[in-house]
């Protein structure tokens, strides 16, 4: 595949719920109740009429107060948010490292939890197989490894996840920062580790609120805020920009 | 809702990634039975248990001869145990991956797979209980057990779509899996597994099983185990069209549902 890319075409996502738990008896009360419940029901627009094209060998980063729809859109082109309005393409393989702190199987073992997640990236058994003793050895988990994650800390799931994501070979890298992973020790190999991985992404999209991150790595930035894209350009254009808003405010 | 052909390209590059998903319902087995000191060997057991328990009372209650009720009981508690997982615990089929589900890019699909599999590999178990029993008390035979093979299908397929509809709808409505094991338990006593439809035809309750579906999947992989011929060739139409039924159903769940799941969880 050689023309990679994520092209979204007037995405909106928006969240619908009841305030309550949603059950079946809201449902059923929902149903006699009329138009007077609608007032239960709320609905967020994460994002609005997003249009952007990201082509292959773009690297970009995305800027936005918290809350700003930056975790919404890499997820939307992850395809795990399906939009709820408009059309998003996504041509290529995905590798998504979002969270490092759920997606385990809390009663296995750390080695079966590194196969299930190599598994779920897009690794093929032989590939995990092969990878297994590096991914082992960065992890630095020793006879843990073969505890049940369960008795982990948060620093170890942190450790465990972080060096199976970086050992595949991306097409479409999305980050949604994660830099800074575990203790002093770790987060400076992470941090190297990281790099390297970051170039071999033939796309990357990377949320961060690092400028100089961004700096080093994205020449595109985009700044998302409250759920729209408010500047798309050269990434010291767009971070002067945000800055100078950011830190004006009172 | 979801366009059908959206969801037939999920459901292909589902298939696709069997590895993934026979993976991880393996994982699922020996989750189960990790920390347990005899492991999956509690399925025969509690198998045993329940066909010496409740087999030889439902046996002598009903007159029924033992060497023969035993087996029946037993062999259809085994499918009975497969399909109750398929509408029970498939309730939770997404709800428990949901820390996969907003993390990696897969179609949810796989998780349907997976807890196929997993419930697949409890049968066969089961069905080892069954072999073992047969060749205790005699009647096993193998021409018997490859000609269950294509009720066997569609026991899978039909569970298949049931697994479908529970997840979904377990993810939408979390009281799904509470409400519909009161009613599988009702369903239970009437469908024939503990006693022989000889007993309703002689009281000429012959409707109680006729109108129930889910006696037609229990007696197509049944009555080839337990006879070593085929069942009456209309019980395969009535599974038939019942699985038609059924996955008319389950993509119509599936369709209403999808796009909007990963936002339910």
């Amino acid at each position: 595949m050689t023309d990679l890319g994520i092209h979204l075409a007037d995405v909106g996502i928006r969240f619908e719920g009841q305030r309550d738990s949603g059950g079946i008896k809201d449902w059923i009360v929902s149903r006699f109740a009329g138009p007077k419940s609608v007032s239960d029901r709320y609905s967020v627009d994460a994002l609005h009429n997003l249009n952007l094209s990201i082509g292959h060998g773009e690297r970009v980063g995305l800027i936005g107060l918290n809350g700003a729809g930056k975790s919404t859109l890499l997820k939307v082109m992850a395809r795990i948010y399906p939009p709820t309005s408009g059309t998003a393409t996504v041509r290529g393989h995905v590798c998504p490292m979002f969270e490092f702190a759920t997606g385990f199987e809390m009663n296995q073992s750390g080695r079966d939890n590194i196969r299930i997640r190599g598994l779920l990236l897009g690794m093929s058994p032989a590939e995990i197989e092969e990878k297994l003793p590096e991914i082992a050895e960065f992890t630095e988990l020793g006879e843990f490894l073969d505890y049940p994650v369960r008795t982990y800390s948060a620093g170890m799931f942190v450790r465990l996840a972080f060096a199976v994501s970086t050992s595949i070979n991306p097409e479409i890298l999305l980050i949604d920062e994660v830099m800074g992973a575990g203790d002093i020790k770790f987060a400076g190999k992470a941090k190297r580790r990281m790099f390297e991985f970051m170039e071999q992404g033939k796309v990357l999209v990377f949320a961060s609120h690092s400028p100089d991150l961004l700096r080093s790595f994205c020449k595109r930035s985009i700044w998302l805020d409250a759920g729209s894209i408010r500047m798309d350009g050269d990434t010291d254009d767009v971070l002067d920009c945000y800055t100078r808003t950011n830190q004006s405010a009172p | 809702m979801t366009s059908g052909q959206q969801l037939f390209a999920d459901a292909l590059t589902s298939c696709r990634l069997w590895r993934v998903w026979t993976f991880l319902g393996g994982q699922d087995i020996k989750t189960r039975f990790r920390r347990s000191f005899i492991g999956p060997l509690w399925i025969l057991l509690n198998l045993g248990l329940f066909v010496g328990g409740a087999g030889v009372v439902y046996g002598v209650m009903f007159g029924q001869p033992m060497r023969e009720f035993l087996p029946f009981v037993i062999t259809g508690v085994v499918i009975w145990g497969f399909l109750l997982s398929s509408f029970t615990e498939a309730g939770g089929a997404f709800v428990g991956a949901e820390g996969y589900i907003k993390q990696f890019s897969y179609p949810k699909q796989i998780y349907l797979l997976r807890a196929l599999v997993t419930y697949s590999i409890v049968l066969l178990i089961g069905f080892c209980a069954v072999i073992l029993m047969q060749i205790v008390i005699g009647g096993f035979e193998a021409t018997g057990w490859l000609l269950a093979i294509p009720g066997l299908a569609l026991l899978v397929i039909a569970a298949l779509a049931h697994i479908t509809i529970s997840a979904y709808v377990g993810t939408r409505f979390r009281d799904w899996p509470h409400a519909l094991a009161g009613l599988l338990q009702v369903i239970f006593f009437v469908t024939p597994i503990m006693y022989p439809i000889k007993l309703l035809q002689a009281k000429h309750l012959d409707f109680v099983y006729k109108l129930n579906p889910l006696y037609y999947l229990v007696d197509i992989v049944r009555h080839p185990i337990l006879t070593g011929s085929f069942a009456p060739t209309e019980n395969y139409g009535f599974a038939l069209v019942y699985i038609l039924l059924i996955w008319i159903i389950a993509i119509f769940v599936a369709r209403k549902l999808d796009n909007r799941l990963v936002f339910l969880l």
